[in-house]
């Protein structure tokens, strides 16, 4: 890791929101020391070396959640190879990034069946993955690592 | 930022003299007139719309995505997004002056299911509430365990309307959600809560039209209510509720649904398990809940639909019903937004 770059006062104020429970329970950095920026490049830098982009992370985690919706909350085989499961709870999740986004509180849960490895996402997820290359950070409970979704999801 | 005396103008009639300097979302609070949100004022929820006739500078960018054209043209405005910095002249729905903040004290926590608790809160300043059947209102989380702000959910009402001193909530845990970590981990009875209410407009109507009502989880909670307040007016029309779970160990409210089935003049509950286990013994209605709806009927013509569920469950339901011929208009719903 380099020097830090000296930072914006908007990126300070993103941060302290990524960092409050404002919005999730604990927030969405974990225990992470890294800025949301380096969480971010580093990410970034793991998509690269796995030859995938953090859009098409989120087509597939869209298309699966779509599959998902359709059992109304019951779990459901998909593509030969996934046991999905979609649940809603009541109320928005709100994007942290300084622009109006919210989304339906939706959990999908996706399994292999091949390795029984499992990893659940928010719709909110697959948004700060598309729009912002947010996987969150370390320690936080909806913490995305690029290696397990690239391995789960293709 | 003007911190003068203001005057706020409400629905041509009311006039609320405040200090000018806060949003008009958080001085109208103060005002004990508690105007919808649920984002806390980021300008994301869309929930506090008022509808501003007078003052409240231009329209920011902020709002513009929240307001179709149609209320842009119309003066609507995000409550939470206008700064009270002169007099006001504003107009809300006369059912806000309804909504108050209430205090009361947790007095039974029961487990329906293994991730379902059903609260019951005894009123204690106001100490009545008077709601119609459906309705929800919105609980005060408090700061807990390094969550340093407060934050409000919405949770629709599960009891007997007349029994108005007290009120049940029905609650799902949702993994690491603020306010259900919350109550399932730190809330104990004779905890103090807060929450304002009665907000929304679920509730059944008054058309002689049998009905059908539709839920999953804790989508259960408004129909308990409305079942009671069926109960309480001898109603007679004839009514329906298909409740959808995934296993045997999701339903709950069995006993409770029974009686109202014995109670009410023409009520039936048909419980529907989509994956029960063998092992479960389970003998009713299997797959998911609108399936067996389409089983259940060749045609809902004359009827009203009441759903009460996540988007995907309303999304698919409203189509089912709508196949079954209810018009879009007789069909309401509690959507989990």
């Amino acid at each position: 890791m380099g020097p830090r770059m000296k930072r914006s006062p908007s990126e300070i104020k993103l941060e302290q929101m990524l960092r409050s429970s404002k919005l999730v329970a604990g927030g969405f950095m974990g225990n992470d020391p890294r800025t949301p920026e380096e969480i971010i490049r580093d990410d970034a830098a793991a998509l690269q070396r796995l030859g995938r982009t953090a859009a098409e992370i989120a087509q597939r985690m869209r298309t699966l959640t779509n599959t998902a919706r359709a059992a109304l909350g019951n779990w459901v085989e998909a593509e030969g190879k996934y046991c999905l499961r979609s649940e809603e709870w009541k109320g928005m999740l709100i994007c942290p990034w300084p622009h109006p986004g919210q989304f339906e509180k939706r959990l999908t849960a996706c399994r292999r069946l091949d390795t029984g490895e499992e990893i659940v996402w928010s719709d909110l997820n697959i948004h700060l993955i598309e729009a912002h290359g947010f996987f969150e950070g370390m320690g936080s409970p909806f913490r995305l690592e690029p290696e397990t979704l690239v391995r789960i999801l293709f | 930022m003007t911190f003068e005396s203001c005057q706020i103008t409400i629905n041509n009639s009311r006039k609320q003299t405040v200090w000018g300097g806060k949003s008009l979302l958080a001085t109208l609070h103060e005002q004990k007139i508690f105007i919808p949100t649920a984002c806390g004022g980021r300008a994301v929820c869309g929930l506090c719309k008022v509808k501003v006739l007078k003052g409240g500078g231009p329209l920011t960018s902020s709002e513009k995505p929240l307001l179709t054209q149609q209320e842009q043209a119309n003066g609507f405005r995000l409550a939470c997004q206008v700064k009270v910095q002169g007099d006001l002249e504003i107009e809300i729905p006369d059912d806000l002056f309804r909504i108050r903040r209430y205090r009361a004290r947790c007095s039974k926590i029961e487990d329906l299911t293994y991730d379902m608790k059903r609260f019951t809160f005894e009123l204690e300043n106001p100490k009545t509430i008077d709601f119609t059947a459906g309705q929800y209102i919105q609980l005060r989380c408090p700061p807990y365990n390094g969550i340093r702000e407060g934050v409000t959910r919405s949770y629709s009402i599960a009891s007997n309307p007349q029994e108005n001193h007290r009120i049940d909530l029905i609650i799902r845990r949702m993994p690491h959600g603020i306010c259900t970590t919350w109550c399932f981990e730190h809330l104990k009875v004779k905890d103090a809560v807060y929450f304002t209410g009665p907000y929304g407009d679920f509730y059944l109507r008054p058309a002689d039209a049998p009905k059908i009502f539709v839920a999953g989880g804790s989508g259960i909670a408004p129909f308990v209510s409305i079942l009671w307040q069926m109960k309480n007016n001898a109603d007679k029309r004839k009514a329906v509720f298909f409740f959808g779970c995934n296993w045997v160990e999701d339903l709950c409210l069995l006993d409770e649904m029974k009686r109202f089935e014995q109670e009410l003049a023409d009520f039936r509950f048909v419980p529907v398990v989509a994956s029960p286990s063998p092992e479960s013994g389970w003998k009713g209605q299997t797959g998911l809940v609108t399936e067996a709806v389409q089983r259940s009927f060749q045609t809902l013509r004359g009827w009203e639909g009441y759903l009460c569920g996540g988007p995907g469950m309303i999304e698919a339901a409203v189509q089912v019903l709508a196949e079954l011929g209810i018009p879009q208009e007789n069909i309401y719903y509690d959507k989990f937004a």
